[in-house]
C-alpha cells in the first residue's frame, strides 16, 4: 500500500502541492483529475523522486519510499513517453534490464521480446523510435517500465497523445495491469478515461486534493462531489 | 607564373610533411576529443570546484592564441624540468586547445537533449554515470556530430602552427622549399592544395557517416 501523508512542495514562492494525503491500495487505480496546473503531474513526479518535497512523507508498506526507489519499486510512463531516441525499440528495454537488474544479454533479450510480443511490437523490435506511431510509442513506454517489474506505476496523461481507439487500448491495458496486482497512479484530464475506469478518484486544484471518492461512490451520489461532477461535465 | 615542375618535384617532401601533419592531427584530436568529452560531461556536475576549474580552463584556452600555447609548452615546460620534443609539444598544445572547444561543442549537444531523457533514465533506475554514458553522451555526440567534424578540420589547419617550433610538418616543409627556390606561389599553392585534400577528405567521411546514421535512424 502506498500512503502519502501531508505532502507539501513549493517551487520558488509558488505552492505546487499543499498538504496532499491519500492512500493507494495495491492492485487498484488511483486517478488524479484536475485542470492543467492543478498539481497532478507534480504529485506523480514527486512520488517518482523526480522532484523534492519540503514536508510530509511517502510510505510504501509503512517504509519510506526513497529507500526502496533503487529497487525499481516505482515506474513512470511519461506524457511524452521519453523513449531513448538513439536506441532501437529492443534496446530501449534491454539497456535497463542489463544495467539496472544486472541481467545478462540473453536474459534481457528474452524478457524484452516477451514484453514486445505482449504489447504487439515484436515486428518492430529492430526499428528506430522515430518509425513508431504514437500508440506504439505509448505501448513501448509501458513495456519498458513493466519489464523492470515495478510495484507502483505512475502514468502521466497516458491518453493525451492518442486517438480514441488507442485510448481504449490504454484503458484496457491499465485494467489488465490492475488485475496483475500493480498499484497504478494515473494523472489525467481525459474525461472518457476517468468515466470508464473503476478507480479511486482524487480531484486536485491548486496543488491540493479537493475531493476524493471511489468510482462507485461517485456514481451513487454525484452531487456530493461537485468539483469532480463539474470537471466531468455531468 | 606557376612552376609545375617545381610543384611536382617538391611533392615527395611535402607529402612527408603531410604525414607529420596527419600524425599531429590524429594524436591531438585523440587528446582533444577524449578530454573535451570528459570536460563536457563534467560541466554538468553541480560541484562548484569542478565547474570553476572548467570555466577557467576553457576561458584561458579560448582566450589566448594557440601559437602562444605551443610556445609555452615548448619553451616554458623545459625550464621547470619537463623535457619534450617539438612534435610532442605541438601535439599536447593543439590537443589541449582542441579539448576546450570540444567540451563546449559537447555541452551544447547535451543542452539540446530534452530533460525528459534524463528523467526517464532516473525513473528506470539508471545511475548518473550510466545515464551519462548510455543516454546523454551518445545523443550529445549525435547532436554535435558536424561541429565535431569541423573541429577535426580546424585541427588539420591549426597543426600548421607547429612549424613555428621547427616541426617538419606540411607548412614547414613548404617554407623550407620556398626559401630554397624563392618561388613562393608554386610551393604555397601546392601546400594549400594538399591541405585542401586533407580537409575535404575529412569532411567527405563525416558526411558519409552522417548519411549512414540517418539511414540507420530511418530503419
Amino acid at each position: 500500500m502506498l500512503e502519502v501523508k501531508n505532502l507539501s512542495k513549493k517551487i520558488g514562492n509558488k505552492t505546487a502541492l499543499k498538504n496532499v494525503s491519500f492512500i493507494a491500495p495495491i492492485g487498484e487505480i488511483s486517478l488524479f483529475l484536475g485542470h492543467s496546473g492543478g498539481g497532478k503531474s507534480t504529485l506523480l513526479r514527486t512520488i517518482c523522486s523526480l522532484e523534492e518535497y519540503q514536508e510530509g512523507s511517502i510510505l510504501y508498506n509503512e517504509k519510506k519510499l526513497e529507500t526502496a526507489l533503487n529497487k525499481n519499486l516505482v515506474g513512470m510512463v511519461f506524457q511524452h513517453f521519453n523513449l531513448f531516441e538513439h536506441l532501437s525499440v529492443e534496446r530501449n528495454i534491454t539497456l535497463c534490464l542489463e544495467k539496472c537488474l544486472k541481467k545478462n544479454k540473453a536474459e534481457a533479450k528474452d524478457i524484452a521480446y516477451t514484453f514486445l510480443d505482449q504489447y504487439g511490437l515484436l515486428d518492430k523490435a529492430k526499428n528506430s523510435i522515430a518509425k513508431l506511431s504514437g500508440g506504439e510509442k505509448q505501448r513501448l513506454a509501458i513495456a519498458r517500465t513493466l519489464s523492470l517489474d515495478p510495484s507502483i506505476i505512475c502514468f502521466d496523461e497516458p491518453t493525451s497523445a492518442l486517438d480514441p481507439i488507442l485510448s481504449i487500448q490504454v484503458r484496457e491495458m491499465l485494467e489488465d495491469l490492475c488485475k496483475r496486482g500493480k498499484t497504478l497512479l494515473v494523472a489525467t484530464h481525459d474525461m472518457n478515461l476517468a468515466l470508464k475506469l473503476q478507480a479511486n478518484i482524487h480531484f486536485m486544484c491548486r496543488g491540493a486534493l479537493v475531493e476524493s471518492c471511489t468510482t462507485s461512490e461517485f456514481e451513487k451520489n454525484k452531487e456530493q462531489f461537485p468539483s469532480i461532477s463539474s470537471f466531468l461535465s455531468l | 607564373m606557376i612552376d609545375y615542375e617545381l610543384m611536382w618535384s617538391s611533392l615527395p617532401a611535402l607529402l612527408q610533411g603531410a604525414c607529420i601533419t596527419i600524425q599531429i592531427t590524429i594524436f591531438a584530436s585523440c587528446i582533444g576529443y577524449v578530454l573535451g568529452i570528459f570536460f563536457g560531461l563534467l560541466e554538468e556536475s553541480k560541484n562548484f570546484l569542478v565547474k570553476s576549474f572548467l570555466r577557467i580552463y576553457v576561458s584561458t584556452i579560448r582566450g589566448t592564441p594557440m601559437l602562444i600555447q605551443i610556445l609555452f609548452i615548448f619553451f616554458v615546460l623545459p625550464q621547470i624540468g619537463v623535457k619534450i620534443n617539438a612534435t610532442f609539444s605541438a601535439i599536447v598544445a593543439i590537443g589541449l586547445n582542441s579539448s576546450a572547444y570540444v567540451s563546449q561543442i559537447i555541452r551544447s549537444g547535451i543542452l539540446a537533449i530534452g530533460p525528459g531523457q534524463v528523467e526517464a533514465a532516473k525513473t528506470l533506475g539508471l545511475t548518473k554515470v550510466q545515464t551519462m554514458l548510455h543516454i546523454v553522451l551518445p545523443q550529445a555526440i549525435k547532436n554535435s556530430f558536424f561541429a565535431l567534424g569541423n573541429e577535426l578540420v580546424t585541427l588539420i589547419k591549426d597543426s600548421s602552427l607547429a612549424s613555428i617550433i621547427g616541426v617538419m610538418e606540411l607548412t614547414k616543409e613548404g617554407s623550407v622549399i620556398r626559401s630554397r627556390t624563392y618561388d613562393a606561389f608554386s610551393v604555397l599553392l601546392m601546400v594549400a592544395l594538399i591541405y585542401l585534400v586533407l580537409t575535404s577528405s575529412v569532411t567527405f567521411f563525416f558526411e558519409l557517416y552522417a548519411k549512414r546514421m540517418k539511414a540507420q535512424c530511418s530503419k
